[in-house]
């Protein structure tokens, strides 16, 4: 692209500090126009040097906005990048290929359909939304739908996965000490908390190291102060015990400093961004300052910008900033960046200091005289003029007086410099006014925080070095993980460090205390906020309405709501807000920072979305038989074996065959030890004393309230031992649950979770023990092997398997709980000993459907918090003569039990066919009949469980909980289920009592 | 919210490996001659560090805070210990020591 000695349109010849590589072009687009930019720079800096002023249309007023600043600090230069909305142009580093558009505006920002909208700004007051639109009632919608056309931030396409975009990645750092900020102060800190032996993370939200110092060329001590810059971060580079992350934004620093934040994935990281979380001893918070925006009248034209981003441009992106420049502040480091964009051959027509005379640095104001340039103490901007981009502006003294009209098109503006106070305010520091610099300052520090460089006010590299190295050695004594000696080490050298801190270095700079500027009238056009288009008149209007305080101007007038956060509104806010009460302005303190302080994408917020599950030994024989699998819990189970998801024929097959079912994630257990009998006491509800060696004690646990949590099978093994079964869902937390109800006690027990150690198949129905007998040579005949006994016995080439019968799907059944690695063995034994009883696979849905004819509770699916033990009809399990074992949920069960008004667990069969009965349906009461049909009591009086029409039955059955005044066997309900809005259907159903299925138990006994 | 715990077995750890068991409120009531009263008390009732039902006339929420509370933790992305720690909810950092239950 660039000729040798001919530079790109719009740029500057790149000078020492310039990121940007004139050798590597990168082609893009913007509203599909072709663009080139270059390797280095950002979207936003790439724009401004192809000349694009205009960036984005404001939220509300749709007025134009441009580049104000470079680190993303106001939504100006939100843009849709690639099809996604809201990318901030000024911290996105450009890549070849993109496509970039602007949002918020019909078409080019330049020439915006809504733009008429600024001239109605005296119809939309401060919190015009909340007072206007609420009446009447019901035309909201069509405000609504207005606003959200014009009042937008980007639009997302439904159809696209965003998620997919970029491999997102997370990390979980350890540090003895974290450092948030990679200027000067930060450096420094690092290095001197790493001289301990500490481990050190380093975080900088820049793609580079330096702070302000890695854009600054003036001389200082004898070399330029990039230098300084340079030097200090190879230092750091080469510290072994210091890890430094660049691009890397810290979104907040809590609890025990917790530091989180994220990384940008440069081109040959392996990840787009990586969220990241550092557990550190202690925190040194460096992370420097900004400029405070100047209020006044149009300050959000395009071309007015900060110090920083001006000198940014040229400096670091070497982009020509402007033509011609007017400078509006109130510190020194802004007129520095005066003289030096001079230098650089922008012409600076005049520099005004809202400082008085006599305040500033007596260097820079011979330098700029020397260049000729005017210099205006005491004076600020009152005005921009420009319709879409500034091209003059007018100063005023600050006392009164006449004004000054310049041509220019750049005008740099601030108030002097703020604390960037976001992590301070995330970790709880307490901020406080501190008249001196003229800024908020923490007034208190949590344990093991602390803050240095440029944020406290200080302006010399050598103060901030200093106060760096103070902060590194504090923070390194102040962590536990120091040893002894490295901290009496440390210590020595804090005493070092502030004796030397001390010694004759300049303290904070006084900082300059500026609210807005001259001459502001109403302020209609002078923004506090930039997103939220948040005026001087508005926060007039807001304090004349009582909301007078920064936190309440805040929700009634949006100020500090976007994305800027405190950055652009906070401290000025404040500062207005107390004059307007007449306060002094220590009164007053910005609102609450909101985290993330700088956003992450919501994609690296979920994470790699790794799908951590576990399948069953049997997972490859199930997807043989052509399984569809679901997740149940923690495990991807076989819901069904066919398309057909009403499972008919693995039901009928289970009724009239024999069907086979591996319910390996089945919780098992072995508890064991002399107090092991107490323990099952004390949880489940039962008497366990009947669970003996080869017979299983069903039963179940309940929590305080009586309510039903795990039910399942215990069986004696031996003396002080027991094997028990727990449903798949309670499996993870059974131990936890003993232990918990027994923590009291001290017994001597041993828990075994064997859940994943042992895999389980089921074989249930008519021929299920034909198709045992030809596995095993063990009894296993009625006689010898009852209903509810437990066996061990041997299959196949001597497998030893224990062996349950039980009853859950209402059908002879038997259980063989194997080794995992066995269960592939046994289910082909099975499978191929069950050839001629026509053996197949059913799935979990069958499995339910089956359980639910058998009227056999699933809890969660017919149990839930407002019920107990005995509502859902299993009051038989409670053994209510034990009054010493201190059963769980006893008490409450004994309360609850003659309880009026409580809910009841009901049988009920559909009265006409009705297919489209479902899950979750409303019972409305008793069914009447009545004029025009039937009608209920118009009462809700609960809701339907579990409803499935039964081919074995020949009728819809289901159940559901109700209220026991319906709850009456023979009564009738009235459901209603809303298929479409509007358009409800209804049933009536006839009380039943379960089971639906074989109700005398006769087919599992047989 | 984020702290760290001391497991009396692993040491201090990240809070998420951990599941809060409630303060410490006694064993579990003897069932013989339990009203319901006293068993939804024991169940629901909690102690709140600086809660106004101590407060008594006059006396600022500084003068009442008791700041500390017992509580049980269950270390569970761990060694499966359940413990007390003694910690000042309103800072949520332990009292040295605090994991020694
Ligand atoms: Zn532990």
């Amino acid at each position: 692209m660039a000729d040798a000695g001919r530079l790109p349109e719009g740029r500057l010849p790149p000078g020492p500090t310039c990121r940007v590589d004139f050798s590597r072009p990168l082609a893009f687009t913007f509203l599909g126009r072709p663009m080139t930019g270059f390797a280095g720079d950002t979207v936003a800096s790439a724009l401004y040097a192809a000349g694009v002023r205009v960036f984005s249309r404001s939220l509300k007023y749709h007025r134009p906005r441009g580049l104000y600043s470079m680190d993303g600090e106001s939504s100006n230069t939100f843009m849709a990048i690639d099809g996604v909305p809201n990318e901030c142009a000024e911290t996105t580093a450009l890549r070849a290929g993109m496509s970039v558009a602007a949002q918020n505006v019909r078409g080019d920002p330049r020439t915006d359909r809504f733009a008429f909208i600024d001239r109605f700004d005296r119809l939309m007051p401060a919190g015009f939304y909340y007072r206007l639109f609420h009446r009447p009632y019901r035309l909201w919608p069509l405000f609504q739908n207005g606003l959200r056309r014009m009042a937008g931030t980007g639009v997302l396409d439904p159809r696209r996965n965003y998620h997919r975009d970029g491999v997102r990645a997370e990390r979980h750092l350890n540090a003895e000490v974290a450092v948030v900020g990679g200027g000067a102060a930060g450096m420094s800190a690092a290095l001197a908390a790493a001289e301990s032996g500490l481990r050190v993370c380093l975080f900088e939200r820049r793609p580079w190291l330096g702070g302000h110092l890695a854009w600054r060329v003036r001389d200082f001590e004898g070399e330029p102060l990039h230098h300084r810059a340079g030097a200090l971060a190879a230092r750091v580079r080469a510290t072994g015990n210091v890890r430094v992350f660049t691009s890397s934004p810290v979104t907040g620093v809590w609890g025990d400093n917790l530091v989180t934040g994220f990384t940008i994935g440069a081109r040959d990281d392996p990840f787009r961004e990586c969220h990241w979380e550092c557990r550190a001893g202690t925190v040194v918070v460096a992370s420097g300052c900004m400029d405070r925006p100047l209020v006044f009248n149009h300050n959000d034209r395009p071309g007015v910008m900060q110090a920083g981003t001006a000198w940014r441009l040229a400096r670091m992106y070497a982009v020509r900033p402007g033509g011609a420049a007017v400078f509006s502040v109130g510190d020194d480091m802004s007129l520095e960046a005066a003289v030096d964009l001079a230098d650089l051959g922008v012409e600076v027509r005049g520099v005004a200091d809202a400082r008085e005379a006599g305040r500033q640095d007596p260097g820079l104001v011979a330098s700029l005289a020397e260049r000729d340039i005017p210099v205006l103490s005491g004076w600020a901007a009152s005005r921009a003029m420009g319709r879409r981009r500034v091209k003059a502006c007018e100063l005023r003294p600050l006392r009164g007086g006449g004004s000054r009209r310049f041509r220019c098109d750049l005008l740099v503006a601030n108030g002097g410099m703020q604390p960037r106070i976001g992590v301070l305010a995330t970790v709880k520091a307490k901020l406080a006014y501190c008249a001196d610099t003229h800024s908020y300052q923490p007034e208190e520090l949590p344990e093991g925080v602390f803050v240095a460089g440029s944020m406290t006010g200080l302006r010399d590299p050598r103060s901030i070095e200093a106060s760096g190295r103070l902060a590194g050695h504090r923070a390194a004594v102040s962590c536990r993980g120091g040893a002894a000696t490295t901290a009496v080490d440390a210590a020595s050298a804090v005493r070092r460090d502030a004796g030397s801190a001390a010694d004759g270095l300049p303290g904070p700079v006084s900082g300059c205390d500026i609210r807005h500027g001259p001459a502001l009238g109403r302020g209609a056009k002078a923004f506090v906020d930039l997103d939220e288009d948040g005026t001087y008149k508005n926060v007039v209007e807001s304090a004349a309405q009582g909301f007078d305080v920064p936190e309440l101007a805040k929700r009634f007038g949006g100020f500090g709501l976007g994305p800027g956060q405190y950055r652009v509104t906070g401290q000025n806010l404040a500062m207005i807000m107390a004059d307007l009460r007449g306060d002094p302005v220590e009164t007053a303190t910005p609102t609450t920072v909101r985290p993330p302080l700088v956003p992450p994408s919501l994609a690296t917020l979920a994470g790699p979305g790794h799908d951590v599950h576990k399948r069953t030994p049997l997972h490859g024989e199930l997807a043989g038989w052509g399984a569809v699998f679901r997740r149940a819990g923690e495990w991807e189970r076989a819901r069904y074996f066919s398309e057909d998801h009403s499972c008919r024929d693995e039901i009928l097959n289970v009724r009239r065959n024999v069907g086979i079912l591996d319910s390996s994630p089945l919780g098992k257990f072995r508890i064991h030890g002399p107090d092991a009998l107490k323990a099952l006491q004390r949880v489940y509800v039962s008497d366990m004393r009947e669970a003996r060696p080869g017979r299983c004690k069903y039963s179940a646990m309940c929590n305080d309230m009586g309510q039903l949590v795990d039910d399942g099978l215990v069986v004696g093994e031996g003396d002080h031992d027991y094997y028990f079964t727990t449903s798949s869902g309670r499996a993870g937390s059974t131990v936890e649950w003993f232990r918990y109800h027994t923590r009291h006690d001290g017994w001597d027990y041993n828990l075994v979770n064997l859940t994943d150690v042992l895999g389980s198949v089921n074989v249930a129905g008519p021929n299920a023990r034909r198709v045992l007998e030809r596995v095993t040579t063990d009894d296993v005949s009625n006689e010898a092997f009852p209903y509810l006994g437990c066996r061990h016995i041997t299959v196949g080439d001597g497998v030893g398997a224990r062996c349950l019968r039980l009853g859950f799907v209402g059908e002879l059944s038997f259980e063989l709980h194997v080794p995992s690695s066995y269960c592939r063995y046994v289910w082909a034994l099975l499978v191929e000993a069950g050839a001629d009883f026509g053996i197949q696979p059913f799935g979990l849905e069958a499995q339910y459907c089956l359980r639910a004819e058998k009227g056999h509770v699933i809890i969660g699916a017919e149990s839930e918090a407002r019920v107990t033990l005995t509502d859902i009809g299993m009051g038989w399990l409670w053994d209510r003569e034990d009054t010493v074992s201190k059963k769980v949920g006893a008490p409450a069960l004994r309360a609850c039990e003659n309880q009026p008004g409580r809910m009841k667990l009901v049988g009920f069969r559909v009265d006409e066919r009705s297919g489209s009965l479902r899950d979750g349906a409303v019972v409305v009461g008793r069914a009447e009949r009545g004029v025009g049909g039937m009608a209920g009591d118009g009462e809700i009086a609960g809701y339907v469980c579990t409803t499935r029409r039964s081919d074995v039955l020949g009728w819809q059955y289901g159940m559901a909980l109700v209220h026991e005044g319906v709850a009456v066997h023979g009564g009738r309900l009235l459901i209603r289920q809303e298929e479409l809005p509007g358009r409800p259907e209804s049933c009536t159903a006839t009380v039943v009592p379960p089971p639906f299925y074989d109700p005398e138990g006769t087919k599992l006994r047989s | 919210m984020t702290f760290r715990l001391t497991c009396p077995v692993c040491g201090k750890r990240d809070v998420y490996e951990f599941t809060f068991g409630g303060q410490e409120r006694g064993p579990r009531p003897a069932q013989e001659g339990l009203s319901a009263e006293e068993h939804f008390r024991w169940v629901q009732f909690r102690l709140i560090p600086g809660g106004c039902e101590t407060r008594e006339e006059g006396a600022s929420r500084a003068d009442v805070r008791e700041p500390l509370q017992e509580e049980w933790w269950y270390h569970g992305q761990g060694c499966g210990v359940w413990f007390t720690t003694t910690r000042d909810p309103m800072t949520n950092r332990e009292v040295e020591g605090g994991g020694g239950g």
